[in-house]
């Protein structure tokens, strides 16, 4: 029955990828939407009985593939299928017209099955494939494009920097098995928790399986690929590198909360990673002028928000903040997709502004999902933020540091989601043509999600008000003793948190609003041209990394003709020693009968003199 | 033993050899071979003579007799070949070329 | 070695040069002629009489009349006419011939004999037919029948290779 999850999308994967082409519009997409509300529909029932499970034996030698649904991988896998169906909805619309759509919703089902595989998988091997397939969707939907060379490049990047990460993650397993004997999460558990002492190695495999989560979840020093994943189609944008994908590297962390809760010094790095990740993304967002990269950044950024949040000890703040990212992050995405399509494809904010007379439901969704991200007071945004903050004080690894720093990125957050929004929607209409609203199916679905970025917070308020998500998750996450601030201080510090984002929003809205009709202080054009080549982070790698590897695997290249060839010559050398030998077939009775009289009279000498 | 005409036989065989490879007339190879073929039976003499011994004689009379019946087949060969090919020359005879 | 074996052998080899250098063939054959029965003398020198005549009589008289037939038939007498196409093959055959030469100069030089001279002239009793002929019709009977056999082959072959019409070559 769990199966099943997994194979409603993947069927649809298989049905789409091998009939595809013989649908017409837009059953295509009407059938991948569907399974995926199917599976959405199965995993709440499912979860509502109490969790399910699924195991086949020997899979691997000594490893079976196993399947859980507890209530973390059950609350991830609802997030994955509900925010999942409603940007199957919005593709529907977003990519009417388009030559691959079959193709398109075939790897679209085939992302869902996939990321069901990694969230519901009992056994790190399971979640690995499933870490895997996301990856491989990911590759297929960033160059869903291919014929442009720019998107297949951005792809084979995407791939390649996870890549790095998936060898982590795989060493990580290694030293796991080599440890305990078992890659079975629940009996990993069990290993962990019931031992006093710990295994050496443990903190090494914390650490690998770290950087496997740093790969996928684009975390400093493995960002690079997120910006240029934007080459993609906006709703892949939005499901894979927004709301899921991403995550997966939190829902690592989580799941393997029982090893990180014993490891504190892997904990701190985690956390500081998170920060300086938050940061960078934060400063980035300023400089962008792609409307989609501004939001990458953004997402980025709020990632380092989640690891912070891991790091510290709050796994379930982490996953809080996981769900109301997916909400708001995906409603920028979709609500840019709207805009670009309105606008005939157009995606530099340069050439956008005052598009809320033009688009006026669109508007509307952007600026719920601005003030969401910026963590406007009430919204979703807000109080998973707050959360984030909050439990750098109380949480056993955290500190007043990452507190501070955490506030300050808080305040840049605002600014660039006043930017983003200012920048599009305010102002004069700065470009050409005539912009149209986009079709219902396009904008209902934002409708939807711009109600959860709204109202989604409402799960987990702090004391002494209602928390249903910590209660929620806590059998499937470690227990770390948080000491609780009075509630006095607990509010205050939320007093001072919407102070700060109101004032990052304000700030904002006075500096962007006739941003191109300013003069702007020179300090902040070499920051925003810094900030729009990503601190030159891309530079960096390219120069020395990239390219020496490509110069090593072309110079490779030429040597392995070059032993080709060789193999050819000498195969050549052989039919030249036959052409010389085929002289000595002159047709000539009396030159053989030189030779042979020749050597006979040397056999005989020899013969004889010896 | 006479050393002598063993050295004369060899000589003889030199010189038939020499024949062989540097005549071109097919006639003429086969006189050179014949020449061989006797300088081989002189030698074969002059052991008789050393040894004593009657039976190598009678050898050296069945050789005699091989080369005759073997000229007797190459020269008619060589009329043969001279029928269709109007030559006798070895070297016309070159088609195994390669 | 006495100097009638001396002159034989001067004059065994000049026969023999000529029969390899002459370019007129007939010229050729007759002096290969010569040296038949040169060698023929020489065996009854070395006690081999029987053969000596057979040798005179069968290579000298059968063998080289047949080669000047052939000659004659074939209006080949200026046998080697055009351009040499191996012209460096003289040289090398002349290499060959010394080097075999030597070797079997080599070889022969280790040759013994277990009779004394007088003896071993003694048991070849002449190399008469007298004595000769019980070896050959007794301890090399088959051998002898081979060699006829042979003979009678060779005499067939030599005929049906030269049948006037479709024969000729088959």
């Amino acid at each position: 029955m769990l199966l099943l999850v997994i194979l409603l999308p993947l069927a649809g994967f298989l049905v789409l990828g091998l009939f595809g082409r013989r649908f017409k519009e837009p059953l295509p997409g009407v059938l991948a939407s569907a399974l995926v509300f199917l599976s959405f529909l199965l995993v709440g029932a499912l979860l509502a009985s109490g969790g399910a499970r699924f195991v086949l034996e020997d899979w691997l030698p000594g490893i079976p593939f196993a399947l859980l649904l507890d209530p973390l991988s059950g609350y991830m896998a609802l997030v994955v299928t509900g925010i999942g169906f409603l940007i199957h909805v919005y593709a529907i619309g977003y990519m009417h017209g388009d030559e691959g759509y079959a193709r398109f919703f075939a790897y679209f089902n085939f992302f869902i099955a996939m990321m069901l595989t990694l969230v519901l998988a009992d056994s790190y091997p399971v979640m690995f494939v499933g870490w895997e397939g996301v990856g491989l969707a990911s590759f297929l939907l960033i160059g869903f494009w291919y014929t442009d060379w720019k998107n297949a490049k951005s792809a084979r990047k995407a791939f390649i920097t996870n890549r790095i990460g998936d060898l982590g993650f795989l060493l990580g397993m290694a030293l796991l098995y080599s440890l305990f004997g078992t890659l079975q999460i629940s009996e990993l558990k069990e290993a962990v928790e019931g031992s006093l002492v710990l295994p050496g190695g443990l903190a090494l495999a914390g650490l690998l399986l770290f950087v496997g989560a740093v790969g996928k979840s684009a975390q400093l020093p493995l960002m690079v690929w997120l910006p240029d994943a934007m080459a993609g189609p906006t709703p892949v944008s939005a499901l894979i590198h927004a709301a899921t994908m991403v995550t997966a590297g939190v829902y690592l962390l989580a799941r393997s909360s029982f090893l990180y809760a014993n490891l504190p010094d892997v904990s701190y790095w985690i956390a500081v990673v998170g920060l300086l990740t938050a940061l960078y993304g934060a400063l980035s967002a300023f400089g962008q002028w792609d409307i989609k990269r501004i939001v990458a950044y953004s997402t980025i950024s709020q990632l380092g928000y989640m690891f912070l949040a891991a790091g510290v000890g709050a796994y379930w703040v982490a996953l809080f903040h996981v769900m109301t990212h997916a909400f708001y992050k995906a409603l920028l995405f979709l609500a840019s997709g709207s805009v670009i399509h309105a606008l005939g494809g157009e995606q530099d904010v340069r050439k956008m502004g005052g598009l809320k007379k033009h688009l006026p439901r669109t508007h509307l969704h952007g600026l719920v999902g601005a003030l969401s991200l910026a963590g406007f007071p009430l919204f979703a945004g807000f109080w998973s933020k707050d959360a984030i903050l909050a439990a750098t004080l109380s949480y056993p690894f955290g500190g007043v540091g990452f507190y501070l720093a955490g506030l300050f990125v808080a305040f840049l957050t605002a600014a660039y989601a006043m930017r983003w929004y200012a920048l599009v929607f305010l102002g004069e209409f700065r470009g050409q043509g005539h912009p149209h609203e986009a079709p219902p199916v396009m904008t209902v679905p934002n409708d939807v999600l711009a109600l959860g970025a709204v109202f989604a917070g409402f799960l987990a308020l702090p004391k002494p008000l209602w928390n249903l998500i910590e209660p929620f998750l806590a059998p499937a996450l470690a227990h770390l003793e948080a000491h609780e601030p009075a509630p006095l201080v607990e509010w205050g510090l939320l007093l001072l948190s919407a102070a700060v984002a109101l004032v990052g929003l304000y700030l904002g809205y006075l500096f962007f609003r006739d941003y191109f009709k300013k003069k702007v202080p020179a300090w902040y054009r070499a920051f925003e041209q810094a900030a729009l080549e990503g601190f030159y982070a891309d530079w960096l790698y390219n120069t020395f990394l990239v390219n020496p590897a490509k110069e090593l695997a072309f110079g490779l290249g030429l040597a392995d003709r070059g032993l080709d060839r060789a193999y050819v010559y000498a195969g050549g050398g052989v039919g030249l020693l036959g052409r010389i030998l085929a002289g000595l077939q002159t047709g000539y009775l009396r030159f053989y009968a030189a030779l042979i009289l020749a050597f006979a009279a040397l056999f005989v000498l020899w013969g004889v003199v010896r | 033993m006479n050393f002598f005409y063993l050295l004369v036989s060899a000589a003889l065989f030199a010189l038939g050899a020499y024949g062989v490879l540097a005549r071109r007339s097919a006639i003429l190879v086969l006189m050179s071979v014949e020449l061989m073929l006797n300088a081989a039976n002189l030698a074969l003499v002059v052991f008789a003579r050393a040894w004593g011994s009657l039976e190598a004689q009678a050898v050296a009379l069945l050789l005699i007799a091989l080369a005759a019946a073997e000229v007797a087949v190459g020269l008619a060969l060589v009329v043969a070949i001279y029928r269709t090919r109007e030559t006798t020359l070895v070297d016309d005879l070159s088609e195994l070329k390669g | 070695m006495s100097l009638l074996d001396l002159l034989m052998g001067v004059l065994l080899l000049l026969t023999g040069f000529l029969a390899v250098r002459l370019k007129n063939a007939v010229h050729a054959a007759l002096a290969l002629a010569a040296n038949f029965v040169l060698v023929g003398v020489v065996y009854m020198l070395l006690e081999a009489r029987f053969l000596g005549w057979i040798q005179i009589i069968v290579y000298a008289g059968a063998i080289m009349v047949l080669f000047v037939f052939v000659i004659m038939l074939l209006y080949a007498a200026q046998a080697e006419v055009g351009a040499d196409p191996l012209p460096a093959l003289r040289p090398v055959a002349a290499g060959v011939g010394a080097v075999g030469f030597l070797a079997l100069a080599f070889a022969f030089s280790g040759a013994k004999a277990p009779l004394a001279s007088k003896a071993a002239a003694a048991a070849l009793a002449g190399g008469t037919a007298h004595a000769l002929g019980p070896v050959v019709w007794q301890t090399w009977l088959y051998a002898v029948l081979l060699v006829a056999a042979l003979l009678l082959v060779a005499t067939v072959a030599a005929v049906t290779v030269l049948r006037p019409g479709e024969g000729g070559g088959r």
